[in-house]
């Protein structure tokens, strides 16, 4: 995917893994900055840049609805590459971003994905880096389901997980095409708050709020 | 007007006069007037030049310095110390009118207004040589008078010598130089006013007490009024200074319970008459400063500021001077010498010139007095042929130039035999204000050159350099030195970076200084004059710059310059960014985006 841009502050136009395709993409100005490729070895610098990093990532995939990213495949995407400047980030610095957003100082908003388990917690994301984004964190989500359920007078109504996410009814609602891991991890949180139930078994559960 | 305030130079070190050499230095050094200590004046550093001895306080050395200067020194006597009592050298003023005397040299020139002045005797006889000395001729063992205008201090090779009254040889120059100095040590004791009488003359105006307005002394037993240069009474026969100096130790005593130990603040310390003024040797080294002092004492190289300059006597053998202005009015004074123009007569010069350094090198080398005597016309024959050589094979690098600078530069070096017994200290501390002085100096503009900021190594070859290969410094030594600065707080100072690389740049080039110089420049590259060529907004980011351009703009060498954009880095000024083409350093837009609201 390469784009031709001119300049460098100019929208580039992109295609998500979920395009919903709204509008490009606008990149702050720190993208078209060339050292913003190079993670900075001085702390106070460092720590800066890894925060415009982190805002950055988050934006485009707010922007893209991507909720996952593997890191191999999206050097080469206009978030990690800068093709005008010829700059992108190396594979080394990005794990560095992405690690830096699972701490507690980067506000967790990623978190590795194993290669074999799902949802557990793995060091580094597998050889190939995959890792949620969190520009909503699940917490945030299971508020944002509870508002909605809120807002349209659906409490006690049981609802498919497709209802939510792909239905005509929520497209519009920012969880639209929401990715049904996350989407579970954000309804148990809803659970855990004693705002919902689950039913059902696995591939047909419903949900209903209360 | 015995103590002299002291001009210092950048290093605290006493800023020497033309044509003054510095002989001697030792610390742990305190001053004393009479049997008093002075205070604040109590440790120091003692520099004995050829003009002066200089004490150079440790604690206010701005303040708390003083100078003596050896024309006015009737005599040095020395004390060898005894139990818990150092060693000291008392320094004897001459009478007061011979003070008032020829300060040619003095930064200010003396006021004469008190009467008591009048108490000095006559001027001593001035230093010049005494008729009865003589020279044996090596020949024929004649004695030979020495000419009555011979002046050791001033001799040279150029010096006309009368040649043997006996055998008709003319004597090597070393020679009559020798006999001239003998005499004159042998003749010093006697040629000046007896010491307890220079004590009494001083002693005698601080009391104040016997003496009117006339400059007379009444005598205290009849009350005559004597003149001022008695010994004795005209009238009774009672002597005139047992009675001052009794009246000047009760003087003292009262003086010196109105104010304990005389303050001296440079101006009063001018005006003040001193009885005399002693060294305390704490750290040693009495012995050699009172060796050189002697030496110097006789050999009176303050002379030769005041003295016209040497006529240059052109033998009718070979001609003088430089050979060039000679042809004109050369004709005339040797009718033997036939005019010869055209490249004969260039010939014929450059011949000649060759024959009188061979004869100036050649008595020079003889003896290491005559080497002493004639050391000005070897440093200038030296530089001349510095010069020639760097006009080969381009001679421009500035390196060679400063080594051609080399020999004018030997008087100003602390060689580890000016200082005394062996304290390794002091010749570290003297190295350190050296190395000051040498970077400081403007003349030279060593550090300017380097964009106020060299590698100690750098400098460290360079100084070797143009010290001229003689007493070179250790890297130890020079390390030791260097780290010093700090500690005598000289306007120079050691950095150490990061990486460990030591650096020498001025006292008030700060981290903050060069930073904003950096920033400054990287500012400058915002202009868009070839935006074409990069792929960002220049006008926002500027570009960013390696550290070969750095060094070029800042005139750095490449290290430092390296070492500077890391400390820049490193305090959040710029940000780096390693490319293809190596590393380049931007401002730091990541924390400071300028795109930001």
């Amino acid at each position: 995917m390469v784009t031709t841009s001119s300049s460098p502050l100019a929208p580039i136009p992109t295609s998500g893994a979920t395009t919903e395709g709204s509008g490009a993409f606008q990149f702050p100005r720190l993208y078209s900055f060339p050292p913003f490729f190079n993670i900075q070895p001085v702390l106070s610098t460092r720590a800066s840049q890894l925060a415009s990093w982190s805002s950055l990532i988050q934006e485009y995939c707010r922007h893209h609805r991507i909720y996952t990213l593997t890191l191999v495949d999206a050097l080469s995407t206009p978030l990690f590459n800068n093709s005008s400047l010829s700059r992108r980030l190396s594979l080394r610095d990005a794990r560095a971003v992405i690690q830096w957003m699972t701490t507690t100082e980067g506000g967790n908003r990623a978190e590795w994905i194993s290669a074999g388990n799902k949802k557990v917690k793995g060091e580094e994301g597998g050889e190939a880096g995959k890792c949620w984004i969190f520009w909503k964190k699940p917490e945030e989500w299971a508020s944002a389901l509870e508002e909605w359920v809120d807002r349209t007078g659906q409490k006690g109504v049981v609802l498919t997980l497709y209802e939510i996410t792909e239905s005509d009814a929520t497209m519009k609602e920012e969880f639209y095409g929401m990715d049904p891991d996350l989407l579970s991890r954000s309804l148990s949180i809803c659970v855990k708050r004693g705002k919902a139930q689950i039913f059902g078994g696995e591939g047909s559960e419903g949900v209903k709020f209360f | 007007m015995f103590l002299h305030q002291l001009d210092l130079t950048t290093a605290l070190r006493p800023s020497l006069l033309p044509e003054e050499t510095l002989l001697f230095v030792q610390d742990a050094v305190g001053l004393y007037e009479g049997k008093f200590k002075i205070p604040q004046y109590q440790n120091g550093q003692a520099y004995l030049t050829s003009h002066r001895v200089c004490y150079v306080d440790n604690n206010e050395p701005r303040k708390n310095s003083v100078a003596i200067y050896l024309k006015d020194v009737e005599r040095p006597d020395f004390y060898a110390g005894f139990l818990k009592s150092s060693a000291k050298i008392t320094l004897f003023p001459k009478p007061l009118k011979q003070l008032s005397h020829g300060t040619s040299i003095a930064s200010n020139p003396p006021e004469r207004a008190s009467p008591q002045r009048s108490l000095a005797p006559s001027p001593a006889p001035a230093p010049a040589p005494s008729p009865s000395a003589t020279w044996v001729c090596p020949i024929c063992s004649f004695s030979n008078p020495v000419p009555s205008n011979f002046d050791p201090a001033t001799a040279n090779a150029r010096t006309p010598l009368p040649p043997c009254l006996a055998c008709g040889i003319t004597p090597p120059l070393v020679h009559v130089v020798k006999a001239a100095i003998t005499a004159m040590s042998n003749r010093q004791p006697h040629g000046g006013p007896p010491p307890d009488y220079a004590t009494a003359a001083t002693a005698g105006s601080s009391a104040q007490v016997g003496t009117t307005g006339q400059g007379n002394i009444s005598c205290p037993r009849c009350t005559f009024q004597n003149h001022a240069s008695l010994n004795v009474c005209e009238i009774c026969g009672a002597s005139l200074h047992t009675m001052t100096d009794k009246r000047l130790d009760m003087a003292k005593g009262i003086e010196r319970s109105e104010s304990p130990g005389p303050s001296l603040p440079p101006s009063p310390a001018q005006d003040r008459i001193f009885e005399c003024v002693k060294l305390s040797f704490r750290g040693g080294g009495e012995k050699i400063f009172f060796e050189r002092l002697k030496n110097a004492l006789v050999q009176r190289k303050w002379l030769l500021q005041s003295a016209p300059p040497i006529p240059k006597p052109r033998p009718s053998s070979g001609a003088f001077d430089d050979g060039y202005s000679s042809t004109g009015n050369q004709t005339p004074d040797d009718p033997d010498r036939k005019r010869v123009v055209g490249i004969a007569g260039l010939e014929r010069r450059g011949l000649e010139q060759r024959k009188n350094n061979e004869a100036v090198i050649g008595t020079a080398f003889e003896d290491l007095e005559a080497l002493m005597t004639s050391a000005k016309e070897v440093i200038a024959l030296a530089e001349q042929f510095a010069s020639q050589t760097n006009l080969g094979p381009n001679g421009s690098s500035e390196a060679n130039v400063i080594a051609s600078q080399s020999a004018s530069a030997l008087g100003l070096v602390t060689t580890k035999d000016m200082l005394g017994s062996g304290s390794e200290s002091l010749y570290v501390s003297e190295l350190s204000r050296n190395l000051a002085e040498y970077l400081t100096d403007d003349t030279r503009g060593i550090l300017r050159k380097e964009g106020g900021i060299m590698t100690l190594v750098d400098l460290w070859a360079v100084f070797n350099r143009s010290r001229g290969g003689v007493e070179l410094v250790s890297p130890a030594d020079f390390e030791k030195a260097a780290q010093m600065w700090d500690k005598l707080k000289l306007p120079i100072r050691l950095r150490r970076f990061k990486s460990g690389l030591l650096v020498v740049q001025g006292r008030d080039r700060t981290d903050e200084k060069t930073v904003a110089s950096l920033l400054a420049w990287l500012r400058e590259l915002h202009a868009p004059s070839s935006s074409s060529e990069y792929t960002w907004d220049v006008t926002v980011y500027g570009r960013g710059v390696t550290a070969q351009e750095t060094a070029e703009r800042f005139g750095w060498s490449v290290g430092v310059a390296n070492e500077e954009l890391e400390m820049a880095e490193e305090s959040g000024a710029l940000c780096r960014e390693q490319g293809l083409d190596g590393l380049r350093f931007w401002e730091n837009w990541i924390i400071n985006d300028p795109a930001q609201p």
